[in-house]
């Protein structure tokens, strides 16, 4: 098996003409060229999601106008949403509820464009290399493993069109190689023409009467809320820290982003009045009224892994797609440094 | 080769990669093996452990050996049908979770590093599942993408306070 995985670059070489040159490509360029193609490229199609049993389809056209990455997505099953971004800033509408959210991204993915923070980070977290060429979605692709050096991210299998780099697959697997989370083009065109008339949302003109959902966010310098992450999982970096202000919740909540090149975790902190989220929803269950303190949550679902510790006046939550273990290590070592 | 056996078995091949992983199997005494104890692991996790030889005691002590797994299988989604927004992977709603270390000893006491070189989650006892208020709104903050729950007017969650 692994001798034939040793000939494979060579019997591309032989079998794919043009493109050859491309499979001299180590797989960290590979990734650098998807990350690049995603959002530098024009292109548009159809994309298949499936997570769990639930599967979905949506539409996306994606263009770089005056060197602004512009994006339309639409979901094409179910209530009907689209998505319009301008760079980083994000426009969601949602006609049932009439409502256009306004949100900057941070933490959301869009595949094709999966990879967060500087692609080189990965290869800290995941042992790199390249599978075999397929056709996919009619185009030749690479397929390029990530397999994770420890038990704290998953396993991808991402696949990219041979030519420009754009990721036609992306597959999450867990540790015991079953497939949690795919996304895939069921059609995809490159280049060509795509107008701007094409990008803008087909709400554009009756959402002037919508609600607009824009909860402020102010980003912090590093460091800046007093919160860190003592026990980072190796590869994984601080790329954004904010305090959020949010429905439900009378104060601001920080939230901490993490990334390892891929994955991503959210560290949301939040002050807690009397009685705590926690103790409230246990004694919701009427159970064990009075009874030991709640220390620790933790819950899974698909890819996306869900911690909850009660500390001090405060509440931490860790959401992330990554292995229940990953968000388990970062809630239990988030702290105040400068506090103590 | 072993991979490719157990997504055969998950059924997760296409038709000619099936026939490949087939052929491959019954070419060797070892993968013959492998697919045989595929399947008794499948039996032992669906409680159906019909032989007791040594092998099936082999696989048992291997189970006991692995860590807990939160959710073994892909069937996390009890509101499967519920329609997910492709691009953006919204999860339609994390209602429920499964509280662990209840009992009085700190997070660092906690059973996680107990059973396993790699650290991994593992609850004590699932000692109840309850509801968790306000989770979904870290959900749709993480994903940035909001669900239907998020906007219903009847929840008092519409769009904080304005």
């Amino acid at each position: 098996m692994r001798r034939l995985a040793a000939a494979l670059p060579a019997l591309v070489l032989l079998a794919s003409g043009p493109s050859a040159a491309e499979t001299g490509i180590d797989p960290i360029t590979w990734l650098q060229r998807a990350a690049a193609s995603a959002r530098q490229a024009t292109y548009s199609g159809t994309i298949m999601h499936v997570q769990g049993e639930r599967s979905s389809t949506s539409r996306i056209t994606h263009l770089v106008v005056a060197g602004i990455e512009q994006e339309k997505i639409e979901s094409l099953d179910g209530p009907r949403r689209e998505v319009v971004r301008r760079g980083n800033e994000m426009q969601c509408f949602f006609p049932d509820a009439k409502t256009v959210r306004i949100d900057r991204r941070v933490t959301a993915r869009f595949f094709p464009s999966l990879f967060s923070g500087p692609v080189e980070a990965i290869a800290e977290g995941y042992h790199l290399k390249l599978g075999a060429v397929e056709r996919v979605a009619g185009l030749d692709c690479q397929w390029i493993h990530l397999d994770p050096k420890d038990a704290l991210r998953y396993a991808q299998r991402l696949c990219a069109e041979l030519g420009s780099g754009l990721l036609l697959r992306a597959t999450t697997l867990n540790a015991r190689n079953q497939v949690l989370e795919q996304y895939g083009f069921i059609d995809v065109r490159l280049g060509g023409d795509v107008s701007k008339r094409d990008l803008r949302s087909t709400f554009q003109a009756q959402s002037k009467d919508w609600r607009r959902d824009e909860q402020p966010s102010v980003e912090q310098a590093a460091g800046a809320t007093g919160w860190a992450v003592a026990q980072l999982p190796p590869g994984f970096r601080v790329v954004g820290e904010m305090q959020r202000a949010m429905p439900n919740r009378p104060a601001p909540v920080t939230q901490l982003v993490l990334s390892d090149g891929f994955a991503s975790m959210s560290v949301f902190i939040e002050p807690v009045t009397a009685p705590p989220p926690v103790n409230e929803a246990a004694s919701q269950s009427g159970e064990r009224r009075g009874g030991p303190r709640l220390t620790e949550a933790i819950s899974q679902e698909g890819t996306l892994s869900v911690y909850a510790r009660p500390a001090g006046e405060h509440l931490i939550t860790v959401l992330g797609e990554v292995p229940p273990a990953a968000a388990q290590q970062v809630g239990r070592s988030v702290g105040r440094p400068a506090a103590r | 080769m072993t991979q490719e056996l157990s997504s055969l078995m998950d059924g997760e091949l296409e038709a000619d990669e099936a026939r490949r992983a087939i052929r491959g199997c019954c070419g060797s005494e070892a993968l013959k093996d492998t697919w045989q104890t595929y399947h008794l692991i499948g039996d032992a996790m669906r409680g159906e452990s019909p032989c007791r030889g040594a092998a099936t005691r082999r696989i048992m002590e291997a189970l006991e050996r692995e860590p807990t797994v939160l959710a073994p299988r892909l069937r996390l989604g009890a509101s499967a049908g519920r329609i997910a927004f492709a691009a953006a992977a919204s999860v339609a709603t994390v209602a429920v979770v499964g509280w662990i270390g209840m009992q009085d000893r700190a997070p660092a006491d906690g059973p996680a590093l107990a059973r396993s070189d790699a650290p991994a989650a593992q609850p004590v006892a699932v000692a109840n599942v309850v509801p968790l208020r306000n989770m979904n709104d870290y959900v749709v903050y993480h994903r940035q993408m909001p669900n239907a729950e998020f906007y219903r007017p009847a929840s008092n969650q519409a769009v904080g306070g304005r």
